[in-house]
């Protein structure tokens, strides 16, 4: 939060389980003022969808995907239905310069908040929102996690191994990693057709389109060529080796069940030429031989793949990986979470971040998206506790110590969800 | 009404897929662009598929999407001559992306550091440019491998499986995007030249949708594999008359709004489905009751039933499905775009809307701007002609 990079700007975030959160903590990594207002008395999503770790602490305080997307954000917790608590959305709009919320198309407006509201609280602010499909369109009041745009988007359709049916494609989330980052980029482009016009505009952020110019080659396919694509695995139509194999284990790599893999992959004939060499047959990528062209290697796929899944079995997927490497080819480790914490690279960069969190302890997690030199982010505020910032926001915005007590105690403001013996 | 991002000029080198993804948006938005290619074009130029399977540096699809809006000058960094232009270039520029292999990245970093005025800077490199990794060579799959998120996603005993090709690349792009927009914006308003560095592995780890904090908390890999859950159900895939629908959540209010979507308001109070372990014993006896109300329905018809009553499903479509959905069709969510030879084609619309922002113009042709930008920067065109014969230009 020590970068200053966005100093100054204000932003109001009303958005729960992935893509709002992450892209507000991001606009709090470049210095912006992020405030972050939860519902209540209903627990934010964001808080219960993950597994939470056993021990101390409430598990709305714990879970993982809270801690994710939660940082460098105050936290407050907020009933909208009562008599008071619009107003103290209203004074945070009317300060703010920007405000996301990622309700279900139309939701935010049905509660009285939409964007004729917000402009006439504050003609500067710019309202981001940021539905799974959009703010216009037919799937008013759709309600979706990323799992459901990588579906209807067709992401789900190219993922997973050759001929698989549909169902047998793991779910992922990919799109809240996208709509993260698209926020960032909507966010500072309000801010400068702020400059030019002196007024707040409404940004309507569909997840899935932020999402969707990410597919370029696949949705060419179609458009241009009239082919469906479907999925190859990890299959490459023009490159050979282009793979995933399995290896005799791995130091940091390796699975509950032994099992490390490595990726491995040659783009052109230099590539080749160290990957055959680490296999032990540079005349392999001599002239003459059948398997040292590009053709010539696209037409034995299967046979350069057997070689490769024999040769994985013999050493760990980290020691493959460093030998590709060095002699000039293509090779990773797939690795596993906990291998973050022994990478050598993220060690000299200095990467993982220590963080201190009242119920969580000290935990080491990966650390931001980007360097900036000269003022590199911090992180400043781990994933906030319910209601953690409440009365600070509150005198902040005129509330006088007596109201907010008031507040607490009439529900209009919370800290903690459910009975209070739960949370302490 | 000026496009949101006019007056910004930001200079892309590098011509890879990542670098590329992280300008387009930034032209689209009404950023002036400029794509520094080596002689022969940009290696992004020769990512397929190609128009009518025709390989050629104007034919790329990934070229036609990604490069929309920009100007191309070709210069060859690896000569003095070559960075030297670079260095007047990014004199008249906010911010300079900067994607090559570390030596030739510190070379052109060290070109732009020279400009006076000095722009912003966003170097990518797939693990950062210092460091005993700096020096690897990645692509997508084995980038992907390094984040994390390959290891689950697989089926059990199966090879862990890339994303669509390009994805996580595309997520490098837009998180150098997303810094380079805050760079520019930071920039114009305290006066700062910042250099960001953007990695790509760490990119991908920290973001959401990579599960380091549920292995650090709970010690738990996460579970792998497709297949609908058979404890937290509906969670996953179940078919319908035409294909599948995806349910993305299994948890309450959502497991009852689905009970009476498919009018059988008792179950969540039946013992069978009343409490998790109940419900984890009994997944067959609940698939007696949608499975028949599924299989009578296209994804379509239980999407837009189910929706109203609130519950999270989505059709799972093949690409040309996802172009033809209702809402793709009422919100134009793909455009037709011009091409550099004045034929069309489509492409994804805007990823974020506000009004009177985005445009979407035809990607350069090869060197389509060398002149005119040359000029801009006060060489004669004897200099020129000395540029071009020289290899520096082409």
């Amino acid at each position: 939060m020590t970068s200053r990079i966005l100093a100054g700007v204000r932003v109001v975030e009303l958005a729960e389980v992935w893509a709002g959160p992450m892209g507000g903590s991001y606009l709090g990594d470049l210095g912006a003022n992020v405030i972050k207002v939860e519902s209540f008395p209903r627990t934010s999503v964001t808080r219960i969808v993950a597994p939470t770790p056993p021990g101390q602490g409430p598990s709305y305080e714990t879970s993982a995907t809270q801690q994710t997307a939660n940082r460098n954000k105050r936290h407050m917790a907020l009933n909208l239905r009562t008599d008071r608590g619009p107003e103290v959305l209203r004074r945070l709009i009317a300060q703010a310069d920007i405000l996301t919320e990622s309700y279900s198309a139309g939701t935010f407006a049905k509660m009285g908040f939409g964007w004729e509201f917000c402009r006439q609280v504050n003609p500067r602010l710019s309202l981001i929102s940021m539905p799974g499909w959009g703010v216009t369109g037919p799937y008013q009041g759709y309600v979706t996690l990323g799992s459901g745009l990588d579906a209807s988007g067709g992401h789900w359709s190219l993922r997973g191994y050759p001929d698989d049916p549909d169902d047998l494609v793991p779910a992922v989330f990919h799109s809240d990693a996208t709509g993260a980052l698209t926020l960032v980029f909507a966010a500072v482009t309000a801010l400068r057709r702020r400059e030019q016009t002196g007024a707040g505009t409404h940004i309507d952020l569909s997840q899935i389109e932020a999402l969707a110019w990410q597919l370029p080659g696949a949705f060419a396919e179609w458009t241009m060529n009239g082919r469906v694509p479907r999925r190859t695995g990890n299959m490459d139509p023009v490159v050979v080796p282009h793979g995933v194999y399995l290896t005799s284990g791995g130091e940091a790599t390796a699975g509950a069940d032994g099992a490390a893999w490595v990726a491995i992959a040659a783009e052109n004939d230099a590539q080749w030429a160290g990957v055959a060499g680490v296999l032990g047959h540079t005349e392999w990528a001599a002239d003459g031989h059948p398997w040292a062209t590009v053709t010539g290697r696209l037409a034995a796929r299967a046979a350069i793949d057997a070689v490769l899944s024999e040769y994985a079995l013999t050493a760990t997927a980290e020691t493959i990986a460093d030998a590709v490497q060095a002699a000039g080819g293509i090779a990773a480790p797939v690795i596993a979470p906990w291998s973050v914490l022994t990478s050598a690279q993220h060690l000299a960069r200095n990467w993982l971040e220590s963080v201190d969190h009242r119920w969580l302890g000290t935990q080491l997690f990966p650390g931001f998206p980007w360097r900036t030199s000269p003022d590199a982010a911090s992180w400043d505020r781990p994933s906030g506790l319910v209601g953690e910032h409440n009365s600070e926001l509150l005198g902040e915005l005129g509330y006088a110590e007596v109201e907010i007590a008031s507040m607490l105690a009439d529900g209009v403001i919370g800290d903690h969800y459910g009975p209070r013996a739960d949370a302490d | 009404m000026e496009q949101p991002l006019a007056g910004i000029r930001v200079i892309e080198v590098g011509g890879t897929l990542a670098v590329a993804g992280a300008t387009k948006t930034f032209s689209d938005f009404g950023a002036d662009v400029i794509k520094v290619e080596p002689r022969g074009g940009a290696e992004m130029r020769r990512l397929p598929p190609f128009r009518d399977d025709e390989p050629g540096p104007e034919r790329g699809a990934i070229h036609i999407a990604l490069d929309t809006g920009k100007r191309s000058l070709v210069l060859d960094l690896t000569t003095p001559s070559g960075r030297e232009v670079l260095t007047r270039l990014a004199a008249t520029a906010r911010l300079v992306f900067v994607h090559l292999p570390r030596e030739q990245a510190l070379a052109a970093l060290d070109a732009v550091g020279r400009a006076t005025p000095r722009p912003s800077t966003v170097a990518l490199a797939a693990h950062g440019l210092e460091g005993p990794y700096a020096d690897r060579v990645e692509n997508d799959m084995s980038l992907f491998a390094w984040s994390s998120r390959m290891r689950t996603h697989s089926n059990p005993n199966m090879a862990p499986l890339r994303y669509g090709s390009g994805v996580p690349t595309m997520q490098w792009a837009a998180t150098a995007a997303a810094a380079g927009v805050a760079a520019a914006w930071g920039h114009e308003h305290d006066g700062t030249a910042r250099a960001i560095e953007v990695a790509g592995v760490e990119a991908l780890l920290s973001n959401v949708d990579a599960w380091y904090a549920v292995w650090a908390f709970n010690g738990m890999e996460l579970p792998r594999g497709g297949g609908p859950s058979k404890t937290a159900y509906p969670a996953g895939c179940y078919p319908c008359s035409d294909g599948y629908v995806l349910f993305a959540s299994a948890g309450e209010p959502f497991f009852s709004r689905l009970c009476t979507g498919i009018g059988h308001p008792e179950l969540p109070a039946d013992p069978r489905f009343s409490t998790p372990a109940a419900k984890a014993e009994h997944w067959e006896d609940f698939v007696g009751y949608l499975g028949p109300w599924l299989a009578i329905r296209t994804r379509d018809q239980a999407f837009s039933e189910l929706q109203q009553h609130g519950v999270m499903l989505a059709p799972v479509l093949t690409i040309p499905e996802a172009m033809a959905t209702p809402q793709a069709v009422a919100r134009s969510s793909f455009v037709t775009a011009p091409l550099a030879d004045g034929g069309t084609t489509t492409l994804a619309g805007p990823p974020f809307r506000l009004p009177d922002a985005w445009e979407i113009r035809a990607a350069p042709r090869l060197g389509e701007h060398n002149t005119e930008l040359l000029d801009t920067l006060g060489y004669s065109r004897d200099e020129q002609i000395a540029l071009y014969r020289a290899g520096v230009t082409g």
